[in-house]
């Protein structure tokens, strides 16, 4: 491990490699830090760039925008009250009480050390937790994939918001019929091309992630504007961003176990930092003494802390099924898988044994990235809070126009773009209709491994499907996935019973 | 009135009904007709799956709808509405003329058009965040990074 290590600092600590990391934490706090628009769309916007370079340097690019994101949405909810991402909703609850009552700077500084400390526990566990697991995984059959994604699929749909899992389940069958247009990649038969051969290769996949997320985001920003502030008006002061020792004592123990929460979360799939977040704020306030629990809410220096280090950790954790077994557990992730594959590196147990400067790389930026956005973005704040005054048209004119462009960039061809107009139109439909996006990417990029695992598993069983039960291991899988796919079913049908 | 859950479940209903007639046609290699798993098998399974989960949906608000008149709609104006509408027409016209026209020129109306659609009226701020961001996106793009971008079909 230790060499590792080794490999991924020198791979990091390049000093192009350092410009990407930080380039992608302004970045990323630049575009979190817009209400609206989170993680998944930094980094579509970033893919086409990403192309030109090495894929060690765009996994790092992208880490840093991640990180970057993350904390631009914790700066927009603890100055406007608007989270940039689902992840720091909880962050608003009490960091925004603590900026009106003229604490935006400390404010920011404990979600700027709280998400550090979050990051640096996350990537330590990360460190320990993936090359275990990727060894592990090396025994993992085709059909053991095809159990996981599946398990993957109903898990992000099982925790996605009460009362839409249906919508998640219609959305994630949705992404996976998109994967199978395009040319059998098996057999060599066409699917649902229509005669079209700007369809043979399939739909790419960041031509669907900028439409339904970057695009589908800016015009869903005009059509609903929920945010009341915007243009024009100057976003609070921010103040000291000092913090005392009483007041460092206080929150310490709450960051170590919220860190510790977060990295468990985010490594089970589907769950994630919006999960992370919530329950370490909830977990937090019935610890506190009764005192401290009604300051929850209205400025609690730990209610704030609390989410801040288990969103950071839990998307550090949510790194391990990506690169251990190729399995994304969250939309963002999805959105770096995507981008692994198409520079023709297959994330899972091989990973760390050939492509070891990417595996490395990766978890060693995002400690970097912790640095940077401690070290360079926390002071820079002020300035960087400006983009909150920026007008709406030029934001949403700028991304509309990025994205578009992006995508042409990479396939000179505007048959993409007039798709992807298309996709964005029925995104912006399907958002309306409170269907949620990030299943639908997730389904789309698991789509060809699901299919080719599964044919691959069924030539070895010469077309028996009881492989999917043979095994205890599969079998457990797939009994999981069951439950969790069954879980939201009978949750539903009991509170019908006890309404009648 | 519908409310919005039934209509999402209809929308996937129909289109779900619509994968899995394509699906079904899907032309199999002589070779693959006597395979257990052919390229029509998996989008055959999704076919069901999807059609199951939005009957499903269908089911569940027809439950819910004994006890309850469901949700609402949300609150947009017709403004919003018609500034959406016409930035995606203005999206679609972009893409048709960026090869026709050029990089440069189209994207340059593009951003001028968007701008002036989103409610900004003053014309030097029109030019100065459209002309400059094209021009200066377009010297990175090909001189920096060396990427080629048409000039224009019309006028090369």
């Amino acid at each position: 491990m230790l060499d590792g290590i080794l490999l991924g600092l020198s791979t990091a600590l390049q000093w192009q490699n350092l410009l990407y990391v930080i380039a992608g934490c302004f970045v990323g706090t630049f575009i979190g830090m817009l209400p609206g628009l989170g993680p998944i769309t930094a980094i579509a916007l970033m893919i086409p760039i990403t192309y030109s370079i090495d894929p060690s340097s765009g996994m790092i690019l992208m880490a840093g925008v991640y990180y970057g994101a993350i904390f631009g949405g914790s700066t927009s909810s603890i100055l406007i009250n608007a989270p940039g991402v689902a992840g720091t909703v909880a962050s608003s609850f009490d960091g925004y009480p603590l900026a009106k009552q003229g604490m935006a700077g400390k404010a920011l500084a404990i979600a700027a050390w709280a998400s550090f400390t979050g990051g640096t526990i996350g990537a330590l566990l990360l460190m320990l937790a993936a090359p275990t697991l990727a060894k592990v995984s090396l025994s993992f059959q085709s059909a053991d994939y095809v159990a996981l994604m599946c398990l993957g699929l109903t898990a992000i749909a099982a925790f996605s918001n009460k009362g839409t899992f249906l919508k998640a389940m219609m959305m994630t069958v949705f992404g996976l019929t998109l994967s199978t247009v395009g040319i059998d990649p098996s057999s060599g038969t066409e699917r649902f091309t229509f005669g079209n051969t700007d369809l043979l290769d399939g739909i790419s996949f960041l031509l669907i992630a900028m439409s339904t997320f970057a695009l589908a985001e800016a015009l869903s920003n005009v059509l609903k504007p929920e945010v009341k502030q915007s243009a024009g008006e100057q976003p609070m002061q921010i103040g000291s961003i000092r913090l005392s020792k009483a007041e460092v004592k206080e929150i310490s123990p709450t960051i170590g176990r919220s860190s510790l929460l977060g990295f468990i979360i985010g490594v089970l799939p589907g769950a994630g930092a919006t999960i992370a977040s919530f329950m370490a704020y909830a977990a937090e306030r019935n610890l506190a003494p009764k005192a401290l629990q009604e300051k929850f809410g209205k400025g609690s220096l730990r209610g704030l802390a609390a989410p801040e280090s288990a969103n950071n950790a839990a998307c550090t954790g949510s790194f391990v099924p990506l690169l251990t077994l190729g399995i994304p557990g969250s939309g963002t992730t999805a959105i770096m898988l995507g981008a692994l594959i198409a520079y023709g590196i297959q994330p899972g147990p091989m990973l760390m044994q050939d492509n070891p400067d990417v595996f490395w790389a990766v978890i060693i930026s995002m400690y970097l990235g912790n640095i940077v956005l401690l070290i360079l973005n926390l002071p820079l704040i002020p300035y960087l809070a400006r983009v909150l005054i920026m007008p709406k048209a030029i934001l949403t004119m700028m991304i509309l126009f990025f994205s578009l462009i992006g995508v042409y960039l990479v396939s000179f061809n505007t048959f993409d773009l007039f798709m992807m107009i298309g996709f964005a139109l029925v995104a912006l439909v399907l958002r309306l209709l409170a269907f949620p996006m990030a299943p639908l990417l997730l389904g789309f990029i698991l789509g060809d491994m699901i299919e080719s695992n599964f044919r691959r598993a069924m030539m070895t069983s010469d077309g028996s499907l009881s492989i999917f039960w043979d095994k205890p291991l599969t079998l457990g899988i797939m009994l999981l996935a069951i439950v969790v796919l069954a879980m939201p079913l009978l949750s539903f049908l009991r509170l019908r019973k006890a309404a009648i | 009135m519908l409310n919005r859950d039934t209509l999402g479940a209809l929308i996937f209903l129909a289109f779900f009904t619509a994968y899995a007639v394509f699906a079904w046609q899907i032309p199999l290699l002589p070779f693959e007709e006597m395979d257990a798993v052919n390229s029509a098998s998996i989008p055959k399974v999704y076919a069901v799956l999807g059609l199951m989960f939005s009957l499903l949906a269908l089911l569940a608000q027809a439950i819910k709808r004994q006890h309850s008149s469901g949700d609402g709609w949300p609150q947009i104006n017709r403004k919003s509405i018609g500034q959406t509408a016409v930035l995606l027409l203005l999206m679609w016209v972009y893409t048709a003329l960026l090869e026709p026209i050029g990089f440069l020129l189209a994207t340059s109306v593009f951003l001028s058009a968007g701008f002036f659609i989103m409610g900004e009226r003053r014309w030097r701020v029109l030019l100065l965040a459209s002309v400059p961001v094209a021009v200066v996106f377009w010297l990175i793009v090909t001189k920096l990074l060396g990427i080629y971008l048409v000039p224009g079909e019309l006028w090369s």
